[in-house]
């Protein structure tokens, strides 16, 4: 509703420009934004999951289940579930509207990432480390882990004669990054020997394979409509690809052809990219760079870069940028905290009063002829009164499109009023007027200790099993 | 004062129009002498919302006349319709099907409980619930179906003049003279621990943010807060006004929040920047009391202390008054209504303005017409100072310096019916639901 009273010329800037605020809880190592934008999950160093209010930049809720570090983060398309994936090798489905974990899926290897399915949010796909990527399905109370190709698909001709060396190389790769396509038909997952593959998400069958180069695909990303992908990679150029629409069921894949859009790298200093992201729109692309203080930020039109975002004195691990606000965050390495980059509004001082005008140079002021006239008040009431003929809706409400509405029945984040009182990631506590003492460690952690109570959720042991018995088959 | 709108003036409307817009000097010559005038002399005739108890003029007269007029109020309140109905004869150009020209608001319960002048009332936002709030330093919640008194809550060390529902109906919001903000769980009725503190002088109004993660108050010391609720902590301060703000509220996509101040100024700020959008003056600066934005959150509704309320567009050009309701007394008390809905489904579902009046009348003007839909004459036996509608059904609550709190319900039937209906009329002392005789109105 603000937006028809907002200055058009500050409405039209799409790229954030200046440190606007930062958010701390604990030492963060991953953050993502929801898909309405009002929420922002950070994954901390000790495993816990905060999710901020961006309205309020306070802490809206909590998540307790890690033991270690959070690697990666995912939104359900509802915004009521996150998926988070931890160090300590298990993902866990948190939902937000009171806090429980509904699955815990535990892997024998650690997870690069892992990614929720757009349209359920029972399924996801993760990338694991020197192991099979999976796709996940808990919608039963033991989830069934599917294994994902890794082996690249070849042209035909190229098919039927490969040698023996290339066929040790392919049983070698590992897939590093998984996501899926908008529609959740499909797989998109990179290879550590620099393959791009398209996975069938139902028949787990590889459609398509492309070689982006020969490092380690770091990272993908998709626009909204999933047209455009931008991938990073340990060769340190930042590619964007566009892509077809692969919901499109006349789609070949046979016929494919990929083709990188842009090649965005810094030739002077030859610096390596930590994270990337798309702007909403996709017209950005943002990246953070390694053993640097600075994000870049490219517009895809012309490939050009046209934005340093800086003013932190610590180098920035994962960059997100807003689903639709020109607002960008990033984590910062050393401090772990969350630092945000939006556009400073200057207050317009027309605002302030019907009166006032702004303008350029001094203009001569010409009064109205009968501008000094004496009238009668009861006429001036009078005339007033009569004017306000017009018809008046107070109420239809009008859609806005710009901005991700909340619908009737849609998840709404409860306010929870004693979040500030659970929190115990504070080295030093209050013992008494003016005394402190550290934290004694692993006070506060009881739930570390709560396996069992994983277990109510069903998922504590069998799917360890289950996956052992699937290996030793 | 209906048929202004067929006035034969018509023809001066351009020298009007010129008026309206008159230029910048023109309105600050116009408006300073009363500004110098009174500024203190304001604030004292308007004190705080409910301390008519202590005002050496209060009249026993009106309550006897409360008494008397309770029991004959079948005929009493008979006799108000019709001359309701006549006054709003002139009615607008009917659509098919015909726009309803009056509304049929009948009392049907009445709450007692408070000790002092009630000064707001509030339907909680899932229509179970009413809370008022009183200058006897407490919140009653009831039970809006019954009138069940479900918990009085205690806890403010003074008067309270301002109540809000949280959107999930889970929490209570007052603000109080004690200068602080409370917030109280509405199932338990057990206040949380930690109060909203950080104003200096009375809180006047307070409003939710539509996800109720945030909470904006206006108070006596000239400051608009944002409050993170979650943390109970002032998120951002909004050098608003220079004299004490009146009203505040949200609109419906917690995007924008307007304030009102005795100053004169309505002003719209963006939640997300704290910068100050807008602001809204009419000519003669009487003194804003209270706020609210329309459904749609395209209008703001402003009561000010010249017995108007007056309905702004923000969105055009600077902001322009588009209606002024007038018919009510509003001249020392900060008043507030609220918009309700008449007619059948949406495309013939119309609106209106629902207020009190400083002669215990309560009035309910069409939005467009500016017609008076209904006048419910001495629907209190003193001041009526909130008025709310109900979020679904034809409610309309209010409270008042008599200390209780009204019910009125919407009823469809024909005139002629309505006479007998109201012969059995529901009163409840809000204590006692038993004692509730069956109420006519229940199932309409």
């Amino acid at each position: 509703m603000n937006l028809s009273l907002i200055d058009p010329f500050v409405l039209a800037q799409d790229c954030p420009e200046v440190i606007t605020g930062r958010l701390r809880s604990g030492h963060s190592t991953s953050i993502r934004f929801s898909h309405r934008g009002d929420l922002l999950a950070s994954g901390r160093h000790d495993g816990i999951v905060v999710v901020f209010d961006i309205e309020t930049n306070g802490v809206a809720r909590k998540l307790r289940g890690h033991t270690r570090q959070i690697q990666s983060l995912s939104w359900s398309t509802n915004d009521r579930y996150l998926l988070s994936a931890g160090q300590d090798w298990k993902c866990v489905l948190w939902d937000l509207k009171d806090g429980s974990r509904v699955r815990t899926v535990r892997f024998e290897a650690a997870i690069f990432i892992a990614e929720l399915h757009p349209q359920d949010h029972m399924k996801f796909a993760a990338a694991l480390f020197e192991d099979q990527p999976v796709l996940v399905d808990m919608s039963a109370d033991t989830p069934v882990k599917h294994t994902l190709p890794t082996i690249p698909r070849r042209p035909p001709m190229e098919r039927e004669n490969v040698s023996e060396k290339q066929a040790a190389q392919d049983a070698k790769q590992t897939t590093t990054v998984t996501l899926f396509t908008p529609s959740g038909d499909h797989i998109i997952a990179g290879t550590n020997k620099g393959w791009l593959n398209i996975i069938d998400a139902n028949t787990y069958e590889m459609k398509y394979s492309f070689r982006v180069g020969n490092n380690i695909l770091v990272l993908i990303r998709l626009t909204q409509s999933g047209r455009n992908m931008v991938l990073n990679s340990s060769d340190r150029i930042v590619r964007t690809i566009p892509l077809p629409d692969f919901s499109d069921p006349k789609l070949d894949f046979d016929a494919l052809q990929l083709e990188v859009e842009h090649k965005f790298q810094d030739l002077v200093q030859r610096l390596s990219w930590n994270h990337v992201t798309f702007s909403s729109s996709g017209d950005y692309v943002a990246a953070s760079t390694w053993m640097n203080h600075h994000i870049y930020v490219w517009e895809r039109g012309q490939g050009s870069l046209v934005k340093i975002l800086e003013g932190t004195r610590e180098e920035l691990s994962v960059v997100e940028w807003h689903p639709f606000r020109p607002f960008v965050a990033a984590v910062g390495v050393d401090s772990g905290r969350v630092w945000l980059w939006s556009i400073l509004q200057p207050q317009r001082w027309s605002a302030l009063a019907p009166d006032f005008v702004e303008v350029e140079e001094n203009v001569e002021y010409i009064e109205r002829e009968d501008e000094f006239d004496i009238q009668p008040i009861e006429e001036i009431h009078k005339r007033r009164l009569d004017q306000e003929d017009e018809e008046v809706d107070v109420l239809t409400v009008e859609p806005i499109k710009t901005t991700a509405q909340f619908a009737v029945g849609d998840f709404r984040m409860p306010v929870l009023l004693d979040i500030e009182a659970s929190d115990s990631e504070d080295e030093v506590v209050a013992i008494g007027a003016g005394q402190f003492r550290r934290r004694s460690p692993g006070a506060g952690r009881e739930w570390m200790n709560e396996e069992a109570g994983a277990g109510a959720n069903g998922t504590a042991t069998p799917p360890v099993n289950g996956t052992k018995r699937r290996r030793a088959g | 004062m209906t048929d202004r709108n067929n006035s034969p003036k018509r023809p001066r409307e351009e020298d009007g129009e010129d008026e309206f817009n008159g230029p910048p000097r023109k309105r600050s010559a116009s408006r300073s002498p009363p500004a110098n005038g009174s500024p203190t002399y304001r604030i004292a005739e308007r004190p705080r919302r409910y301390s008519h108890e202590d005002s050496p003029n209060e009249p026993t007269y009106y309550r006897n006349r409360s008494r008397s007029r309770s029991k004959s109020l079948s005929r009493g309140d008979s006799v108000s319709r019709s001359t309701s109905g006549r006054r709003s004869r002139s009615p607008p150009p009917t659509p098919p099907p015909p726009k309803p020209t009056k509304l049929h608001y009948r009392p049907t319960m009445i709450l007692r409980g408070h000790k002092k002048a009630v000064s707001a009332v509030k339907f909680s936002p899932d229509g179970k619930w009413i809370a008022s709030c009183s200058a006897d330093c407490t919140v009653k919640i009831w039970d809006a179906q019954t009138g069940r008194l479900e918990h009085t809550l205690e806890g403010h060390l003074a008067g309270i003049s301002t109540i809000a529902w949280s959107p999930d109906s889970r929490i209570l919001a007052s603000g109080s003279d004690d200068k602080s903000i409370r917030l109280w769980d509405v199932s338990t009725g057990l206040a949380h621990p930690t109060p909203f503190i950080g104003h200096h002088n009375y809180v006047y109004s307070i409003a939710f943010s539509p996800k109720g993660n945030m909470l904006v108050s206006g108070s006596y010391d000239e400051a608009v807060f944002l409050w993170d609720v979650r943390a109970a902590r002032v998120m951002r301060s909004l050098p608003a006004h220079s004299d004490p703000v009146g009203g505040v509220d949200f609109v419906r996509d917690g995007t924008l929040n307007v304030s009102c101040s005795h100053d004169g100024l309505i002003r719209i700020w963006d939640t997300a920047t704290g910068q100050c959008l807008r602001t809204l003056v009419h000519e003669d600066n009487a003194p804003v009391t209270s706020v609210i934005f329309s459904p749609n959150g395209k209008y703001v509704l402003a009561w000010t202390l010249d017995s108007s309320v007056r309905l702004w567009n923000y969105i055009e050009g600077k902001g322009k008054c588009v209606k002024t309701y007038q018919g009510h007394i509003n001249k020392t008390y900060s008043l507030s209504g609220a918009f309700g809905t008449y007619g059948s489904d949406p495309p013939h579902e119309y609106a209106f303005v629902a207020s009190g009046s400083e002669n215990g009348d309560l009035i309910f003007w069409d939005v467009s017409s500016k017609n008076v839909l209904q006048r419910i004459e001495n629907g209190h036996s003193d001041a009526v100072l909130s008025v709310d509608t109900h979020p679904t059904e034809k409610l309309v609550v209010s409270g008042g310096l008599d200390k209780t709190v009204r019910v009125w319900r919407d009823t469809t039937k024909p005139p002629q019916a309505a006479a007998e209906i109201i012969a059995v009329e529901a009163v409840t002392n809000g204590y006692d639901p038993d004692v509730l005789p069956p109420n006519p109105f229940g199932d309409i």
